[in-house]
């Protein structure tokens, strides 16, 4: 599939592998450029103050260095991968970071973010933690602080109209990945596990109409693509947080599996849910975030003490997906020091078998060294469910 | 019983205080077991540092705090067995150990229906219902009893939410903290609506007020307390103050944490004025500047005695912040003080932190109880399964570094005469864990002590008078 005229595999595959080239430019046009590290940062207000989102992205080829003289062992591995890139200057074009309230690794590393990279723009982004009228309420005055506070650093006044001009933006790209998705369907899938990932991650490293210009070529390309580039195989999901390189999905796809659902941050956690637009706009990302984006981090009443019930409120997306995507078996990846997702492992194991899907546990740090580890342990699992 | 376990000896504490703690735990539990069998009372599982004892206490609810539960495990060196049993429900041991404890020590319970065999002072009981909240410190504590209701279907979680704002430096937080009091005010009559339907109680807002009353006189009291161990020699260490936390932390909303603190604060006032101090020839005074304690080493507080090293103060479970120092809004509401007093401790140190340069809420806490309490050097811990305390000290060491330079020590300058030169405090980062005992080496620890120790000495002998 290397075809030069393949979008794919050309301008796809030029800014995976030199990621930032495209913020590069734009910021020495005189745009600015604000980095995020997790689905919870409402990048719909950094559209509308008119800088560029850009998702910083970790690399786990990359041993620690410097990060390891202002950062603790036990911090989430991607975490600390983003932040050893960020303050070795791997992304030295940023004017501002934004980081929510998510994890404890990213909450209680704000300081250290803050002050070590010492970018003009810092922000903190109190996302709630239930989901309530009042947590709303609460929401809609943090979002309404943060359009404030980036439009005194922009020097513009971000208004209503601004947000949801950004939000329909958003939403176009969110409805382009979805039609990425649906490619994932037939099998063989049209687009490969390894395709759609780098897709989605190049997606999160440029302007918001970049990139649905971009997925509208892909889109475009993969309609007239004639034979996949995949064989038949088992089909798998991935069930975790952050996976922003393509070694797990690769290593997936090299035993003949084919990756073709997730529930990740880089993947449909982060991608599908669409703001609402017959809404005001700030309570529309309110209830996005909070409501839509289905992350652990956010507690899901259990009301009724119903727990079949309640792993289907908090785990339902697993079984949509499965069924959609007719998947054989999922790949519950975690990685070590992950407390919101730790915790779930044995509710998710639950679900998994309450929906007969079978699973595979994976506990895993956020470098190259355990790949060996975890081909040995998938090609067994592949061989179980095969 | 394990060797490990047989060998153990308890810390000696350096006031009566501290040594009662032991009975007064061993009571909680003893008090938790029974009330299940007597049925007389709900009793909740819930963490410390919620500001809703005053709202346990008035709806007369017992709480189990499940941490302490978790520490006992720990301290007695028996957390093991249950750390396994956690493990092998697909829980990694990577998590709060505190948390994979009492998931595993719960799931046992209830798969044979009775207390597993010889569970630690009696054991934990299956509460009625649980109280989580994560606020915007701790993942664990928002998903501890979601993964335990797994194995507890019946057992209704409150989860409230209690953020704070975070330190801005170009921001003052009272831009903010009025739609924050607003949401936390919510939270906790949510709360009280729930506690209610458990109980059947109703909220009886004159006990609540006199009960936050008697909670912010005991936080005061408690503050003046911990002020007098600025005195030389000092005569209460950290060592003890992991044991006063217990009524600072699980006995909050009582006459007996006040009359507790009241004994203490007259117990160091004596010591004082004898010149009492922890140690008998005092050498190096340190601040535990960060970090839970591994409760099974405690002892290592006393091998710092022996080498002449007291620790006056600590951040660790200094849970409370002097009231009357705080510019809070008046109000006669109960439930509208407590979110105040939530607000007003959170954001203690921010006025202060903006002032000063390149200063963080944390560190500025440092720098000020280094000069209130006459600090020469610092200690701290990584506990590896916490992130919540345990993350962010080694940048506040590094920024403390960069800002604030207390030692003047004489050096050579270039042509051989004596210059003085400021430095920063030496510091200390030990590692292990607060109930996984496997992380600990004795042996590596006092090592590590003894070399700490060393640069403290020859700190002390090129000071510059």
């Amino acid at each position: 599939m290397n075809d030069k005229n393949s979008i794919i595999s050309s301008k796809v595959e030029k800014y995976y592998q030199d990621y930032g080239a495209r913020a590069k430019e734009l910021k020495a046009q005189g745009k600015t450029i604000i980095g995020w590290v997790c689905s919870f940062v409402p990048l719909e207000i950094i559209t509308a103050a008119g800088c560029v989102p850009f998702r910083i992205r970790g690399d786990i080829r990359e041993p620690i260095t410097k990060g390891d003289n202002l950062l603790e062992t036990i911090v989430c591995p991607f975490v600390r991968s983003c932040f050893d890139l960020s303050v070795k200057g791997r992304y030295d074009f940023l004017d501002g970071i934004v980081i929510p309230h998510a994890c404890d690794s990213m909450t209680r590393s704000y300081s250290t973010w803050m002050y070590s990279l010492e970018l003009p723009f810092s922000q903190f982004v109190n996302i709630p933690s239930v989901v309530k009228e009042s947590s709303f309420e609460f929401f809609n005055e943090v979002l309404n602080t943060f359009r404030q506070t980036l439009g005194e650093f922009v020097g513009k006044a971000i208004s209503d109209n601004d947000i949801a001009e950004a939000i329909k933006l958003h939403n176009e790209n969110r409805d382009k990945a979805k039609a990425l998705y649906e490619f994932k369907k037939s099998d063989p899938p049209v687009i490969s596990g390894v395709e759609l990932a780098k897709v989605l991650t190049v997606g999160s490293s440029l302007p918001i109409t970049e990139s649905n210009s971009l997925f509208d070529e892909v889109i475009e390309e993969l309609k007239n693509r004639k034979e996949s580039p995949r064989k038949k195989g088992p089909r798998i999901m991935i069930d975790g947080a952050c996976l922003d390189n393509i070694e797990l999905i690769k290593l997936i796809e090299d035993t003949g599996a084919n990756v073709v659902a997730d529930t990740l941050c880089n993947g449909t956690r982060d991608s599908l849910p669409h703001a609402d637009v017959d809404r005001d706009p700030i309570d529309a990302l309110a209830h996005r975030y909070l409501d839509k984006v289905n992350c652990p981090k956010t507690y899901i009443d259990n009301k009724e003490l119903n727990l079949q019930k309640d792993l289907e409120n908090r785990f339902g997306d697993i079984g949509y997906f499965a069924k959609e995507f007719k998947v054989d078996g999922s790949i519950l990846y975690v990685y070590k020091y992950c407390d919101p997702f730790g915790f779930e492992v044995p509710a998710r194991k639950a679900y998994y078998n309450s929906i007969n899907i079978p699973h595979l546990y994976l506990e895993d740090e956020y470098t190259t060294g355990t790949i060996g580890q975890l081909k040995t342990r998938i090609q067994a699992f592949l061989e179980m469910i095969a | 019983m394990s060797e490990e376990k047989k060998k153990h000896k308890k810390r000696r504490t350096a006031t009566q205080a501290a040594a009662s703690i032991g009975p007064m735990v061993k009571e909680f539990i003893a008090g938790t077991i029974r009330a299940k069998e007597e049925a007389r009372q709900k009793i909740a599982f819930t963490f410390i540092v919620c500001h809703h004892e005053e709202i346990l206490a008035a709806l007369d609810v017992l709480p189990l705090w499940t941490e302490n539960f978790a520490g006992i495990c720990g301290a007695i060196r028996d957390a093991e067995r249950f750390l396994q049993r956690a493990e092998s429900l697909g829980l990694s041991r990577s998590l709060c150990t505190y948390a994979l404890c009492g998931i595993g020590f719960d799931q046992w319970r209830e798969e044979i229906g009775e207390m597993p065999p010889n569970p630690p002072w009696g054991g934990q009981v299956k509460p009625d219902f649980m109280v989580s909240t994560g606020q915007i410190l701790c993942d664990p504590r928002a998903k501890w009893y979601q993964a335990s209701q797994l194995y507890m279907p019946d057992v209704p979680i409150y989860n409230i939410d209690m953020p704070y704002p975070l330190f801005d430096p170009k921001r003052d937080h009272r831009d903010v903290w009025g739609y924050y009091h607003k949401y936390i005010v919510k939270e906790l009559r949510g709360f009280v609506k729930f506690v209610e339907e458990q109980t059947g109680n109703k909220m009886d807002y004159d006990r609540l007020t006199e009960l936050v009353d008697l909670s912010d006189r005991t936080w005061n009291l408690i503050d003046e307390t911990y002020k007098l161990r600025a005195s030389v020699p000092s005569v209460m260490g950290t060592g003890d103050a992991m044991n006063t936390m217990v009524p600072m932390c699980f006995r909050m909303a009582s006459q007996e944490a006040y009359d507790f603190f009241f004994n203490l604060k007259k117990e160091l006032e004596e010591k004082i004025a004898k010149k009492e101090g922890e140690v008998e020839d005092e050498k190096y005074r340190l601040m535990w500047g960060g970090g839970l304690p591994s409760w099974f080493a405690l002892g290592d507080f006393n091998y710092f005695n022996s080498k002449g090293a007291v620790f006056p103060v600590e951040t660790t479970y200094r849970m409370v912040a002097p009231l009357n120092e705080m510019d809070l809004p008046e109000t006669k509401d109960p439930i509208e003080r407590l979110a105040w007093k939530w607000l007003g401790y959170w954001t203690f140190w921010y006025d202060k932190a903006r002032k000063r340069p390149g200063s963080e809420p944390d560190v500025e806490r440092l720098i000020n109880w280094i000069e209130e309490y006459k600090i020469d050097g610092i200690v701290m811990h990584e506990a590896f399964s916490c992130r919540t305390w345990h993350v962010g000290l080694i940048w506040q060491l590094n920024q403390l570094a960069k800002i604030y330079k207390p030692i003047p020590v004489l050096t050579l300058g270039k042509g051989g005469e004596k210059t003085v030169e400021n430095r920063e405090l030496p510091s200390l980062i030990l590692e292990s864990d607060i109930i996984d005992i496997s992380t600990y080496s004795e042996v590596d620890t006092r090592n590590r002590i003894d070399a700490f120790i060393e640069t403290l000495e020859s700190v002390r002998q090129s000071k510059a008078v």
